[in-house]
């Protein structure tokens, strides 16, 4: 095993854990709704989920995947999203609709 | 004693779903890090130490591409935030002092397991840490024997099936999109708005890596400097 893909991965597991479990130790209810760092933190995950969504539809959309199976992809996702409200049926949803209508 | 291993198992039943989900997501993982040149060793303790699929799919590609060592371990730390807000919601539900256990099975609380989980509170069930680590466990499970096997199938493993590896290459899109979909509010929008369009701007003109860095970092500052609202 390569020393810095185990360093990277004890580092980021480290972190995610922390942000797992510490809010049951600190309780983090009492930071202010409104102060600045719980707008950092709230802010956050949404701004890194939205960047790493951009990046990787970026390459579908600028001509790398056929138009077919992608907009069959992304309205399985969407669809699924909004009839279970469930990460993983949407995303294995949208991973078949698009093999499927590939397949075609 | 008896109580808390009927709560366990029942943890472990709620679980199922997540964990016919999981299996083909971590195998798809196991398969794209294989292809990017992780050993079958490497991915299966990635799985069992970082155990964050978004996290895992974006450290292969990230890692792949030459990423400097920094700044992946700084792009996907900032990317699992999002977990310091399942605490607080599942404490509202289990009152104080009835989390003494949390550091061992809060490391199972994936983004499936707290939908889970609270949706189970939500229908009455008493909160229970059995209960919890039992749920937890069981995603685990799945999530690092599918890593496992889909390493051991190896990067050419579905070569002789386009359509099926089609659709796995499209899991890391799907996921990020799923994720987007489930964290969406109109009090994030700014945010999610702003970190897309600097993320676009900046990968088209610069670089992937850059682009998600900056896009992370403008949205981060939009939700901090933003006005209160009522």
């Amino acid at each position: 095993m390569r020393p810095e893909i185990v360093m990277l991965a004890l580092a980021v597991g480290a972190c995610t854990w922390a942000f797992r479990a510490l809010p049951f130790r600190f309780d983090l209810t009492g930071l202010t709704p409104e102060g600045w760092l719980s707008r950092l933190l709230a802010a956050t995950g949404p701004a890194a989920i939205a960047a790493l969504c951009a990046v990787s539809v970026l390459p579908l959309v600028k001509g790398a995947a056929p138009p077919a199976p992608l907009g069959a992809g992304l309205g399985a996702v969407i669809g699924l999203w909004v009839w279970r409200r469930s990460v993983v049926l949407a995303t294995l949803g949208g991973a078949l609709a698009y093999g499927a209508v590939f397949a075609l | 004693m008896g109580e808390a291993r009927a709560q366990f198992a029942q943890g472990m039943v709620a679980g199922l779903p997540v964990v016919l989900g999981y299996f083909p997501i971590a195998f798809s993982f196991g398969v794209a890090a294989s292809r990017a040149g992780f050993s079958a060793a490497e991915t299966t303790a990635f799985s069992l130490i970082v155990y964050s699929g978004a996290a895992q799919f974006l450290a292969v590609a990230l890692v792949a591409a030459g990423t400097p060592l920094l700044v992946a371990g700084f792009t996907l730390v900032a990317m699992g935030v999002r977990h310091l807000a399942y605490g607080p919601a599942l404490m509202k539900h289990a009152g104080q002092g009835r989390t003494r256990r949390a550091w061992i099975w809060a490391f199972g609380l994936t983004d499936e397991v707290f939908g889970v989980a609270l949706g189970d509170l939500a229908r009455g069930r008493r909160f229970s840490e059995a209960f919890m680590a039992g749920l937890g466990l069981a995603a685990y499970l799945a999530w690092v024997s599918g890593s496992w096997a889909g390493a051991l199938a190896g990067g050419g493993a579905l070569a002789a099936y386009p359509a099926v590896e089609a659709g796995l290459g499209f899991m890391l899109p799907a996921l990020f999109l799923a994720l987007l979909l489930s964290i969406l509010s109109r009090r994030q929008m700014p945010v999610i708005l702003i970190a897309a369009g600097v993320t676009l701007g900046v990968t088209l003109a610069v670089s992937a890596t850059a682009g998600i860095l900056a896009g992370m970092l403008a949205g981060a500052l939009t939700g901090a400097l933003r006005r209160a609202t009522a």
